[in-house]
């Protein structure tokens, strides 16, 4: 027995010696070379068309993150206006109030995050037009790709110069970290950029995309970006220009206005560009819009949290009869047209429709209204600049007529109500415009910035505390600037 | 088996008696036994003094010798006082041995060895497993504080947590932070698999002299454990066990019902809207939440072994069940452990042998936010509805509409968090041993980890409260699968020449590390099949994510020199080679030398006269150590492919997958590496009374990764780039002193103290970038973040506004450089006096690092009684009460801020008003940082021993019988739940969520057959 076990012990002992010298040289370079695991190296990787498409992607899909899509949106681009105000549970979110009475200071997160959220698109987008032109593939798609990454930066470009006014400008891909501290540049270099982004992805866009592409950018939505960008330098004849080109092209106001909003009427015929969001089963992290989850009906399962409401100031503006005012705002103690009673008790009376996914359509370990699409530019918008551009180039009769595109959706067949504007007096017929703008695109992230470029600001938001010379812009947030080691400079007044 | 020892051992004794015939000796016997237990010892070398006649103790202790008369027998026996006694005319002569109590005459394990402490150049401290074993800790580390200067030990509470362990400071930012610990020559990160009853000692290696040897993984220290191994006699059986409890201990009072409705009200005017609630008082006491869901828990741990062996093997087996109920209601914790040591001498120059250790855990565990939803819970909502449902603090129409933090009803947090964890691991190794040639001896092993751990967590479909239901029923599992390897050999060398005494080690090592992990998720799986049928679910929701998954290989080889002369100079050189797979091209392999000297002054022929020092002993040592735990794939540039870029496109909103590059041009990161010196003394004194080791060393960490901050514009999802851009230095002084009273009548005591200093500090950044680093934003709202990393501090202070006060009214507001604050908002300091408070009024609030950690280890025994009082603190670190203004809205608040509260003029000026949440007043400052020195009865330990006579009767070689009480007695000022938080090195010290602290109290049985 003990021989049997000492032979065992022997004979596992050798092979044992036999083991170890066989591991000693192995223990030369070939044992070190572990492949990366579970990731792409980058040398792998801008070899296909595939590999464009999925950069292409992701740059869409970044605009739907928390940054772009929630609480900064609401404090640098909503808030400041009088349509909206911080609305949830009083004592929650309390430094959201700091922009709607105008005493944010440069060291709030949201400035940061909005900061961040539009250079992380940039990038994304930088990464496509820098690498892409490399990839042998198709010319065509080729550069309908780099077409929609120009659309995607001169986005977040726009929002950036409106909400900063000078601000760094990255066209390329740093080569090294020698690149990575910009100063901040000029804003006419900025709107240069947009324009000349856009511009060129418009030439190239297609007008529309088969079902399975539906959602990407098309030249519609470049024309109508190029507008508002246009718009917002008063460069009137190209409004007019882009605007009309975009009116040839089949787009036209769905019937009902509420219902424009609705999930079942997203990319409708009277969308020009939507962020597109989904609940992708299984992948809560691919459901990551918290668009309609921020502003949703608070204190029920499938609303939300309550944020960016309506004011009453909006309530009271719309004209008599207007169904837009009911397509706005969910007030507190009514029945939602898809069926949702809220409850008269509720924190806030009132709620943001736009954003408003039917109570019954939650999925338990998603945000709640995950799948709602975020309208960004709609074809009433379009016939608005256009009335509008068309009013300050003296034509009339065409800016009477976008306006009464939109005004007649909105009467809904109600003839009594919303009557035809008439006035051919420029500056009364600007200021309808102005007013119907303001009904027709309330709680769209719009206004805010609209009003500051209508140059009324002071007037309009000055009760609530907009100071001339300062609220134009927002601080630039005081991490950046402590970062870059003074390279960027802050606002003034900030 | 037992015959064939006896046959060889009458062989033994036959040489001696054929010796005998030829001296007309005389026979003596005896039986030599140890003083403090009457065991007795086997294999004492009995001899006589000058000459080489000898023998040795049989199994029962006994030996017997045939020698001239009126010669002097020595008995020595390793890790005993030699004791010279003559023969005279007796024939029968009993021998009690006392334990040598000269520490530095000690062996102790090293890195790749054993030395006398007296010939050890680097700072090596020791614990015997018995030291552990009274700890009634259930994790072998967490019994470790207190116990060795310089080791300070964060525990987590939960059941089968792992404490925090840091070892002369933290000398990374980014890199691991873990100690390498070292079982039976089987590396690893963590040892929660090993029952801490089944080590035999723990050796701390602290110096970078000391932790070469280990290179690439050394630089965060290195502690050997060694496990129990059989010992060659008889066999002994041994029983360990205890129940025990755990109760909360140091709680924190939260307002009741009535002061939380009256805060709710005063906040909700504040902020301009009417009261909630119209009748505060109409609540009464309310909900007290963590009477509700915290609870006395029991504990029940068993442990067998089996110990023995013979002249040519020994094992050693023992079998632990462990099973521990957490303080919150449903948690529990269940480990079984195994341990099997078995070494064997089939040749007189070959020893075999094999460790392995197999443990298995399972846990219900509770879902890690209930300790702030507990903090934050209304205590106006009831538990249960009248009706049976589920209080719900947002439901319009029941009622309340709290909403924001207090969101949740905490009960039904518990009741539908389902998440089982298991844990199998298998570890252990196998060895082979040849001496040959006399001086020579070749080692070779093989060793290694499985470890499966798997966590399941299934949610079914429910409704408790508005924000707490599930519409679908969800699976998922996270499973892990940890594949190491170790292959080492090594080649020992050992001789003296004269006064010379030389070892030489040569070694090769290779390892493997692999984790192999994914998480598989499906949604509508039905309920009661959670056990394995993912296919159940709906087919598109089904996903598997392995991303997580690691492989790192290591080939390393090293080298070692020590020599003494005379006992009395002492150099050790050494170096390691190791190459990292992380790395590349120069960086791959990295050189790790250390060098140590000693000078042990009593030998000395000056000391020779004196009598107050029994050793005395200097050293000094250098050494360079590196961390390849770096962060792992950053040295390649890789795309992402993360769900936030699934673009959604089609009329069906499809997904489709997104991939980019969110990083910037990845720096050329290689290992960190630290370079240490250490000089210490150490010795005994007044006949081995006394015994002390004194250290100073400094450490620093060059080359240390560090994140360089850039600018958001760059669009890199990261903000900031990592490379190794830091020196960090730690720097600092430790003292152990024991007192023993080496008695051998009824009253026997050891009183030993011990302290570590130590100061952290960023030297240097090299980077020409603002190389600020803020984080410690957990908890905080609005992107604040709490801690600072710079140049010339140290990591991770707290960073803020100065609170001068608070202002009393509107006046004062007015007046102030805060004009848009509230009265009972903080007053802050206008730091640089520009008439405005802004980011740049921030200043140092404090620091998480403790300076200093303390430990006060004592024993007493009178004659059956045992007792052992063991006290333990930290001092000179700060704490963030991140959880006093986590807020998102109606959250409770202590009781301690609403008795403080300002809540109208003159009411306070220390405490703000309930308006906590806002921008301004939780954004970090003074308020929140307090203390973190504690300070603690560790243990208390009442044992009582059988007399033998009477344990002998019972058929049992031994049974004691004690209590325990641990963290009994705690004292501190912090007001939160407990200042031991630890943390990341740049996110430490912020009390946001932590496990409540809880005493822990035992009693327990030990027999020996």
């Amino acid at each position: 027995m003990r021989n049997i076990k000492n032979n065992i012990y022997k004979a596992t002992s050798i092979s044992m010696l036999i083991a170890a010298t066989i591991v000693a040289p192995g223990c030369k370079k070939a044992f070190l070379d572990v492949p990366q695991q579970a990731q792409t190296p980058v040398s792998q990787f801008w070899q296909t068309a595939d590999d464009a498409n999925k950069a292409v992607n992701a740059a869409y899909a970044n605009l739907r993150t928390w940054n772009n899509i929630a609480f900064a949106p609401i404090a640098v681009e909503s808030l400041g206006s009088d349509d909206a105000e911080k609305g949830s549970s009083t004592n929650d979110a309390t430094y959201l109030n700091l922009y709607d009475n105008f005493t944010v200071t440069s060291t709030d997160g949201q400035l940061q995050s909005f900061w961040e959220g539009q250079y992380q698109s940039i990038n994304l987008a930088n990464q496509v037009l820098d690498n892409v032109p490399n990839i042998n593939m198709d010319a065509n798609l080729k550069a309908r790709y780099l077409s929609e990454a120009k659309f995607i930066r001169a986005y977040c470009y726009f929002r950036l110069v409106r909400a900063f006014g000078d601000v760094p400008l990255r066209l390329t891909i740093p080569k090294s970290d020698a690149d990575y501290n910009l100063a901040r540049s000029p804003k006419a270099q900025v709107w240069a950029a947009i324009e000349k982004d856009l511009t060129e992805a418009a030439v190239v866009l297609p007008q529309s995309y088969t079902a399975d592409d539906l959602g990407r950018v098309t030249k519609g939505a470049a024309l109508a970006l190029h507008a508002k960008v246009a718009m917002y330098q008063q460069k009137w004849a190209d409004v007019l220009n882009y605007t009309n080109q975009v009116m040839g092209m089949g787009y036209s106001l769905i019937p009902n206005f509420e219902k424009e909003f609705r999930l079942e009427n997203e990319n409708s015929s009277e969308s020009v560009f939507e962020i597109q969001a989904a609940i992708v089963p299984g992948n809560a992290a691919a459901s990551n819009s918290q668009y309609s989850q921020v502003q949703g009906v608070r204190g029920v399962t499938g609303g939300g949290w309550g944020f960016n409401v309506p004011t009453q100031n909006l309530a009271d503006s719309f004209e008599p009869g207007d169904t837009r005012r009911f397509g706005t705002i969910i007030f507190r103690g009514t029945t939602t047209a898809e069926g949702d009673a809220i409850a008269a008790t509720g924190d806030n009376p009132m709620y943001n429709y736009k954003s408003y996914v039917p109570f019954s359509l939650f999925v338990s370990g998603f945000n709640e209204g995950a799948q709602q699409n975020l309208r960004v530019l709609r074809y009433s918008d379009v016939l608005l600049m256009n009335a509008e551009a068309a009013n300050e180039q003296g034509n009339t009769t065409q800016a009477l007529s976008s306006l009464e595109t939109v005004r007649a959706r909105a009467r809904q067949g109600n003839n009594a109500v919303l009557p035809r504007v008439t006035t051919t007096d420029k500056a009364e017929l600007r200021n309808a415009i102005w007013r119907e703008r303001r009904s027709e695109l309330a709680m769209e992230y719009d206004r805010y910035f609209d009003v500051i470029r209508q140059g009324r600001a002071a007037q309009v938001f000055g009760p609530k505390g907009w100071k001339a010379n300062k609220n134009e812009v927002w601080p630039v947030p005081q991490n950046e600037i402590d970062k870059s080691n003074g390279v960027l400079t802050q606002n003034i007044g900030y | 088996m037992k015959r064939i020892y006896s046959i060889s051992l009458l062989a033994l004794l036959l040489t001696f008696f054929y010796d005998a015939a030829f001296a007309q000796n005389v026979t003596v016997s005896g039986k030599v036994t140890d003083v403090a237990n009457g065991q007795p010892l086997i294999g004492v070398s009995v001899g006589v003094r000058g000459t080489t006649t000898g023998a040795q103790t049989d199994a029962d202790g006994n030996y017997r010798l045939s020698v001239p008369a009126n010669v002097t027998l020595t008995f020595t026996y390793v890790g005993y006082v030699t004791q010279s006694l003559p023969v005279g005319s007796n024939t029968t002569l009993d021998v009690k041995l006392a334990a040598q109590v000269n520490d530095l005459q000690q062996v102790v394990v090293v890195g790749y060895g054993t030395q006398r402490k007296v010939d050890v150049t680097g700072a090596v401290a020791t614990v015997k497993g018995e030291e552990l074993a009274k700890q009634s800790s259930p994790n072998a580390v967490s019994a470790l504080q207190g116990k060795v200067a310089g080791v300070n030990i964060v525990n987590n509470g939960a059941p089968g947590s792992s404490p925090q362990v840091t070892i002369r400071g933290t000398g990374t930012v980014y890199g691991n932070t873990n100690v390498l610990y070292v079982v039976d020559g089987v590396w690893y990160n963590d040892i929660n698999f090993l029952n801490p009853q089944d080590i035999d000692n723990i050796s701390v290696l602290k110096d970078a002299s000391s932790t070469a040897i280990y290179g690439i993984r050394a630089s965060n220290g290195v502690i050997i454990v060694t496990t129990k191994r059989g010992r060659k006699g008889k066999t002994t059986i041994n029983y360990n066990g205890y129940v025990g409890l755990q109760k909360v201990t140091n709680q924190v009072k939260m307002a009741d019902a009535t002061e939380y409705a009256t805060a709710i009200n005063e906040l909700t005017t504040t902020n301009g809207s009417a009261a909630v609630f119209a009748n505060p008082a109409s609540f009464g006491a309310g909900t007290d939440w963590y009477k509700q869901i915290l609870r006395t828990a029991f504990t029940t741990n068993h442990q067998l072994s089996v110990n023995g062996g013979g002249e040519k093997s020994d094992y050693n087996v023992s079998l632990g069940v462990l099973d521990q109920d957490g303080i919150v209601e449903t948690n529990s914790y269940k480990r079984y452990t195994l341990s099997l040591s078995n070494n064997i001498t089939p040749l007189k120059n070959l020893d075999f042998g094999v460790k392995l250790n197999g443990s298995y855990s399972r846990s219900r565990d509770v879902n890690n936010t209930i300790f702030h939803q507990l903090f934050g819970a209304a205590p106006v909502v009831p538990i249960f509805n009248d009706n049976g449902t589920y209080g719900d603090p947002d439901n319009g129409s029941l009622g309340f509409r709290l909403g924001g933090g207090s969101n949740y009803n905490p009960q039904a947090t518990i009741d539908f968090y389902n998440q089982r964890t298991e844990r199998y691991s298998f570890t252990g190794n196998v060895y082979a041993q040849l001496t040959f040639l006399k001086n020579f001896k070749f080692r070779t092993s093989f060793g290694g980890e499985f470890t499966n751990n798997q966590n399941t967590n299934y949610t079914p479909v429910y409704r408790a409260t508005n924000a707490q239901l599930a519409t679908q029923s969800s699976l998922s599992r996270y499973r892990g699968e940890t594949r190491n390897w170790i292959a080492e050999n090594t080649l020992t060398y050992d001789n003296r020449f004269g006064d010379h005494k030389v070892t030489v080690l040569l070694g090769q090592t290779a390892q493997r590390e692999q984790l192999y992990a994914y998480t598989l998720s499906a949604l509508n799986v039905p309920a009661g099949s959670e056990s394995s049928y993912f296919s159940l679910g709906t087919a598109a929701s089904r996903n598997i994510d392995d991303a997580g998954s690691t492989l790192n290989t290591f080939a390393s080889y090293f080298g070692r020199i020590n020599y003494s002369f005379k006992d009395r100079y002492l150099l050790n050189a050494s170096l390691r080679r190791d190459g990292a797979s992380q790395f590349f091209g120069n960086g791959t392999y990295r050189n790790l030398p250390a060098v140590g000297a000693g000078w042990v002054i009593s030998q000395e022929n000056f000391m020779k006269d004196q009598k107050v020092f029994d050793a005395l002993k200097l050293r000094a040592s250098w050494g360079r150590v590196a961390n390849a735990g770096v962060p792992f794939n950053l040295t390649i540039p890789s795309t992402t492919t993360v769900p936030a870029y699934v673009a959604i496109f089609g009329a069906q909103q499809n997904p489709f997958t997104g991939t980019s590059i969110s990083s910037v041009i990845p720096p050329f990161i290689v290992a960190e590496v630290s370079e240490g010196t250490d000089i210490g003394l150490e010795g005994t004194m007044f006949d081995n009374h006394l015994s002390f080791d004194l250290d100073y060393y400094n450490r620093t960490s060059k080359g240390a990764v560090f994140a360089i901050p850039i600018p958001a514009s760059v669009g890199s999802l990261q903000n900031s780039i990592y490379g190794n851009q830091a020196d960090i230095r730690n720097r600092g002084a430790e003292a152990a002193i024991t007192w023993r009273s080496n008695s051998r009548g009824d009253f026997n005591y050891s009183i030993g103290g011990n302290i570590g200093y130590n100061q952290n500090k960023v030297l240097k950044i090299y980077s020409t970038l603002n190389t600020t680093i803020y984080n410690g934003g957990t908890g905080l709202s609005n992107g604040a973040l709490a801690t600072r990393t710079m140049e010339g501090r140290p990591i991770g202070e707290f960073y803020g506004y100065q609170v001068a006060g608070i202002f009393q009214n509107a006046g004062e507001v007015t007046a102030s450089a805060q004009p848009n604050a509230k009265p009972g908002d903080f007053r802050y300091v206008d730091t640089n006096g520009d008439g405005t408070i802004d980011g740049k009024d921030r200043v140092v609030l404090g620091n998480p690092n403790p300076r200093f950690n303390y430990g006060i280890n004592t024993n007493f025994t009178y004659k059956s009684f045992d007792l052992t009082l063991d006290f333990q603190g930290v001092a000179g670190a700060e704490i963030y009460n991140t959880n006093l203004a986590y807020r998102f809205g109606n959250e409770n608040f202590t009781k301690d801020f609403y008795d403080n509260r300002w809540h109208g003029e003159g009411t306070s000026n220390k405490y703000p008003s309930v308006n906590l949440g806002t921008t301004s007043n939780s954004a970090p400052n003074s308020f929140y940082v307090s203390s973190a020195s504690y300070f603690r009865v560790r243990n208390m330990q009442l044992g009582y021993t059988l007399p033998s006579n009477i344990a002998s009767k019972l058929k049992m070689q031994r049974l004691r019988i004690y209590a325990n009480a641990q963290n009994a007695i705690n004292i501190f000022g912090y007001k939160g739940f407990s200042p031991e938080v630890g943390g990341t090195p740049t996110n430490a010290g912020l009390d946001a969520n932590v496990y409540p602290l809880f005493a822990t109290y035992n009693f327990g049985v030990n027999v020996t057959f």
